[in-house]
């Protein structure tokens, strides 16, 4: 499904990911841990197509050169972002957002776009599943939320949008047990032998609850050791430092 | 007024001794002046503040004649204690004294016979009656890599016997590059009903820091203006600071031409009115390339018959991305018959700056005044001590710890 | 062709562009006493009337056009304009809908007003004023139930008298600037409402304006009174055709709330902006006004303003009745060259006035937007306060934006705040939303439309699905 062949970004000359490989099958979960600073949030950053690095090497998705692709085409197609710090747009109605990003991915796939009131059945149903407060779904995007409520915001859009790709990104720091929790039960749902999941994470403990195929740490933007799940135990006991 | 001006003119020329080519420039700027004589509220600039009617209700007939020709007692009892400091005084319109004592001599040089060139404030009718009767423009320079070790402080000083005066003054300076000045303008007026006409101009060249602290605090009756333009260089700063409280009428307008990248400029003021008193500060940042900065607060509390007015605009050329301007404008009246005016501006014409302003008035909130009481203190009290906040917070912006500390010391604050 | 282009082929050819083929009957060339006569006299005025336009008309003799305004323009001769001009079936006026000319109910279909079912659909009575001559009046009856009059103003002047004279310039005087005054002169129709004591009008009223013959100043005059108790929502919205001459729209608008009365006054305005290299294109200098002159009285303008190729007007309340309270929302949208000088003023005179305002800017192409407003809290006006923020979004450097208000605070009972803020849409904004599948035109527009929600939300639920649109159709092809 994701294939990144020797992926190198520099930004203003500093170096963040060097010669980056990684293949991702549909149905697989992937974690990538790494501590700060090690290019994990470049990583996520590129794949979503945000702009201002230089990059070389190759990323195909589906066999579609990545880097062709603007941001939105990406999302059509079926790449899901989880921001680590979900942005705050004023005015903006949470619900009209979703409805209309929802409506411009199904009409890119050729499907029909929901009206209003499919669509409220749809999101009043997801955001049960999620334990999301429906209250919130008419308030300003993200704006007031609090870390929990935007993290699992996030969430929500993405089991809104049925991604086949979908990139945590941290998703699970400042998160509480119940939001952890609740995070997690959303990825499983959403987990099937088409669609795959790439979860950065600094920590173990999001582990626990969605269990990855493979594991890969990263170090000054380089894999260094790929494994099961067991690696990111033995990573939590030994920490980074000592890890090599 | 035309004709005593002209006579006024010719007196000051026949007695002092002017080049003939410094008397046709001085002649052009009379002619100029007279032109449009002083400025009225139809001009955008006046609007809150008619100057003509105001000198015409406070003063009268003006006389433009000040004698030159013999120098000033010098009352040493107007300097200021324990701060060692340079000087320069100014009486009744004459320069009596440049004294740079605490300083390397070779560090600063003093031209007194420069030509002022007309900038930007081109079409400022008083710049003209400045340039027609200013009697000697000074220059200084603070050379390169130089910080002045102690604070200069001009004293600003009528005998008492002048009245119904027109003064004028004119200092330029210049700051080259990495140096420093901290200029301390002290109003210390015996005289009544007189105009005091003061322009200032500063070249800040990269690296330079400027620091003014204009204060206006003992009670006089006159009528001032002050205008400084400020040219910044790349990385330059300047910290503007404004006491506004002691003369009948005053206006300061400030012009500052951010034109070097990562140049910042400063003004802060306070108005603390009363009795009839009416101030004015208009300040015009212009933010010419990338990478600028500007902050302002301008604070007032304005009691009986007392009126201030603040015009703040923000100039961001097309050019100056990423510009941060700020200004904000704080009022507390605190009689029926005070009244506060601003015109807080934005001019925009590039989109990825920060600029905001920001502007509030009214009365003491009450429900302040209630918490203060409920904690032992009076009315009294507790107004003064929500003033004295209200007033702190610019005072604490000054950064040089010996002036706030001076300025503080003079009006009184407590922290 | 792909989308982009379409959209950009789509906005070359604007969208009520077009316009009919009626032959007109025309005044003179030109502004004289005549002229004015002419214009009395066709519509059968009393002497009262023209003696009103005669003063005015004296007064504007000695009025220099003002030249303090940001957006300049070129000289008009005024000498050259019709000051009249009213389509020749009119002449006999249709007593229904059905005998109006096809080709203007054809036109209004073109702009999306077809009259009869659109009016009953949305419970709307519609004033259509087509040039210079209402033609058509609908929903009549029911309102005439409740002694709501809602009518053209020369048949104002003909059938209710009485109140015309007694209202008819006393917001805007004939000896008001120079527009107004030229107006005051020469105005032509415009609509004409009166809510009686404790009424609340059941519909909202709406008026369309066109400006359709060539080379046509358009002078409306509205007169809304809103008697004691009562309570109206009227809507004007603007559309007009393509014209490479450049039009010169000047209306007055005045409003009057006596005691409890509210009045709500909305505008879309989507007049011909002219095209992207700023040719053609109208000149919109309207004076509004509105005076809460009973206590407890209230008067709320709401206007979208995204045409015209220059806008210049300050929808303002004179706030003279004690507790009367005055709003302002504003979103001005230029694009191109477009230029707009807008915002509003707020007079407080009474005690306990209130007053808001909410302008929202936005600004991209080569355009230039100000506010302008005024916050005048009178030594009178004891415990009156003034909220006003006002927001500016620039796309690009190569538009402006300017904020100028003015603030006089001469009691010391009365609180004036105000903020004034200048942002751009940030690129992780813009990311954030193409991440989630938009197009950056998309994103763009909803970004917008989120920033001018608080203004958006002013607006009557049928205006405001129709402005919303306007928005974004706008900013088309602003953003690279």
């Amino acid at each position: 499904m994701l294939k990144i062949n020797n992926l190198s970004a520099n930004i203003e000359d500093k170096s963040i990911l060097k010669d980056f490989s990684l293949n991702i099958n549909p149905g697989e979960v992937h974690a990538i841990m790494g501590p700060n600073g090690s290019g994990k949030s470049t990583l996520s950053n590129i794949l979503s197509g945000k702009k201002g690095y230089e990059i070389s090497g190759e990323v195909l998705f589906e066999n579609n050169n990545l880097f062709e692709l603007e941001t939105e085409e990406r999302a059509h197609k079926g790449i899901f972002l989880a921001f680590q710090y979900p942005l705050e747009i004023p005015g903006v109605n949470t619900n009209i957002f979703l409805k209309t990003s929802l409506n411009a991915i199904r009409k890119a796939k050729g499907e029909k776009e929901l009206d209003a009131i499919e669509f409220l059945k749809l999101v009043k149903e997801k955001a049960r599943e999620l334990k999301f407060d429906e209250e919130k779904l008419n308030r300003q995007l993200n704006v007031g939320f609090s870390g929990g409520e935007k993290k699992k915001n996030e969430i929500l859009q993405m089991s809104m949008l049925s991604p086949k790709l979908s990139i945590l990104d941290e998703t699970d720091s400042g998160l509480d047990i119940d939001a952890l929790k609740v995070v997690s039960d959303g990825v499983n749902t959403l987990r099937s032998k088409d669609n795959s999941f790439l979860i950065i994470t600094h920590y173990q403990r999001l582990l626990d609850y969605i269990k990855p195929d493979f594991v890969h740490v990263l170090m000054n933007g380089k894999i260094i050791k790929s494994g099961g799940p067991e690696l990111a135990l033995e990573l939590e006991k030994k920490g980074y430092e000592n890890f090599n | 007024m035309t004709e005593q001006i002209k006579t006024d003119f010719e007196k000051i020329v026949k007695a002092s001794a002017f080049s003939e080519k410094d008397v046709e420039l001085k002649k052009m700027h009379l002619n100029k002046f007279l032109k449009t004589g002083f400025p009225t509220r139809k001009l955008e600039n006046w609007k809150f503040s008619d100057l003509s009617q105001i000198i015409k209700k406070n003063i009268g007939e003006l006389s433009f004649y000040n004698d030159y020709s013999f120098p000033n007692k010098i009352d040493t009892s107007i300097f200021v204690e324990g701060l060692e400091h340079n000087k320069i005084v100014f009486i009744n319109g004459r320069v009596e004294k440049v004294d740079f004592t605490h300083e390397d001599h070779d560090k600063i040089e003093i031209n007194d016979d420069f030509k002022f060139v007309n900038r930007s404030e081109d079409n400022n009718s008083l710049l003209s009656l400045n340039n027609a009767f200013t009697n000697k423009c000074y220059k200084i320079t603070v050379k390169k890599n130089y910080s002045l070790k102690k604070p200069l402080v001009v004293y600003h000083s009528t005998s008492n016997k002048i009245t119904s005066r027109n003064i004028n003054l004119k200092l330029e300076f210049q700051l080259e590059q990495n140096s420093s000045l901290r200029l301390i303008d002290l109003f210390n007026d015996r005289a009544e009903n007189n105009f005091i006409n003061i322009f200032y101009n500063f070249d800040l060249k990269e690296n330079a820091i400027l620091k003014n602290y204009k204060i206006d605090k003992v009670q006089n009756k006159n009528i001032r203006y002050s205008y400084n333009n400020i040219e910044q260089d790349d990385n330059s700063v300047s910290e503007t600071f404004i006491l506004s409280s002691g003369s009948n009428f005053s206006k300061n307008e400030i012009n500052c031409n951010l034109k070097g990248e990562y140049s910042s400029a400063f003004v802060n003021g306070i108005f603390s009115l009363n009795d009839g008193q009416h101030h004015e500060v208009r300040t015009i940042i212009n933010h010419l390339v990338e990478n600028t900065k500007s902050y302002q607060l301008i604070k007032s509390v304005l009691g009986k018959n007392s009126k201030s007015a603040y015009q703040g605009k923000i100039f961001v050329d097309s050019k100056a991305q990423k510009t941060d301007g700020y200004q904000l404008s704080k009022a507390i009246l605190l009689d029926e018959t005070s009244e506060f005016n601003a015109k807080p501006e934005l001019e925009i014409y590039a989109d990825d700056v920060k600029c905001s302003h920001g502007s509030a008035s009214g009365s003491l909130d009450e429900n302040s005044i209630f918490y203060l009481m409920s904690r032992g203190l009076n009315y009294q009290q507790s107004k003064e001590l929500l003033i004295n906040g209200f007033l702190l917070d610019v005072v604490e912006k000054i950064t040089d710890t010996e002036i706030k500390n001076l300025v503080k010391n003079m009006i009184g604050l407590k922290e | 062709m792909d989308k982009r282009e379409k959209d950009i082929e789509k906005l070359k050819d604007y969208k009520y562009g077009f316009s009919t083929d009626i032959e007109n009957i025309r005044a003179p060339r030109g502004l004289n006493e005549d002229v004015i006569k002419f214009i009395s006299n066709i519509k059968k005025e009393p002497k009262w009337m023209l003696d009103f336009r005669l003063k005015a008309f004296e007064r504007f003799k000695q009025l220099k056009e003002p030249d303090w305004q940001k957006p300049k323009y070129p000289k008009i001769d005024y000498q050259d304009l019709y000051y009249y001009s009213a389509p020749k079936s009119m002449n006999d006026k249709p007593k229904s809908l059905d005998e109006l000319d096809p080709k203007l109910l054809e036109t209004y279909k073109k702009l999306g007003i077809p009259l009869q079912e659109q009016a009953r659909l949305n419970g709307i009575a519609v004033d259509a004023v087509f040039d210079s001559v209402s033609v058509a009046t609908t929903f009549k009856d029911e309102l005439t139930k409740q002694g709501i009059i809602f009518c053209s103003m020369s048949e104002a002047i003909q059938k209710h008298p009485d109140l015309v004279k007694k209202y008819l310039g006393t917001v805007i005087p004939t000896t008001d600037h120079f527009f107004a005054t030229l107006n005051s002169a020469v105005f032509t129709d415009g609509s004409f409402v009166y809510i009686p004591e404790g009424i609340k009008c059941p519909m909202e009223l709406s008026t369309y304006f066109r400006i359709n013959a060539s080379e046509t100043g358009q002078f409306e005059r509205t007169l809304i009174i809103a008697d004691k108790g009562s309570y109206v929502s009227y809507l004007e919205g603007c559309t007009a055709p393509m014209r490479d001459e450049n039009q010169l729209h000047a209306a007055n608008v005045e409003l009057i709330a006596l005691d409890d009365a509210e009045i709500k006054y909305s505008t879309v305005q989507n007049w011909y902006p002219g095209d992207e290299n700023g040719k053609g294109g109208i000149y919109n200098f309207v004076t509004k006004r509105g005076l809460c002159k009973g206590k407890n009285s209230k008067i709320s303008w709401t206007q979208v303003e995204t045409g015209s190729a220059i806008t210049w007007k300050y929808p303002s309340c004179i706030l003279k009745g004690d507790n009367s309270i005055g709003e302002f929302y504003s979103i001005a949208i230029t694009n191109n060259h477009q230029k707009a000088d807008t915002g509003t003023k707020m007079i407080h005179l009474g005690k306990n006035t209130k007053s808001k305002i909410i302008s929202k800017g936005i600004s991209a192409g080569f355009s230039d937007m100000t506010y302008r407003g005024l916050v005048d809290i009178n030594s009178k006006a004891k415990n009156s306060s003034n909220y006003t923020q006002c927001d500016s979004l620039l796309m690009g450097n190569k538009c402006g934006a300017h904020t100028v208000p003015y603030i006089k605070n001469k009691n010391f009972d009365s609180n004036i705040a105000h903020e004034a803020t200048t942002s751009k849409i940030s690129e992780e904004q813009l990311h954030y939303c193409q991440q989630r599948g938009l197009n950056s035109e998309e994103a763009v527009g909803l970004i917008v439309n989120g920033f001018c929600k608080e203004v958006l939300q002013q607006l009557p639920m049928e205006f405001a699905v129709e402005a919303q649109k306007l928005v974004g159709i706008s900013l088309e092809g602003s953003v690279g």
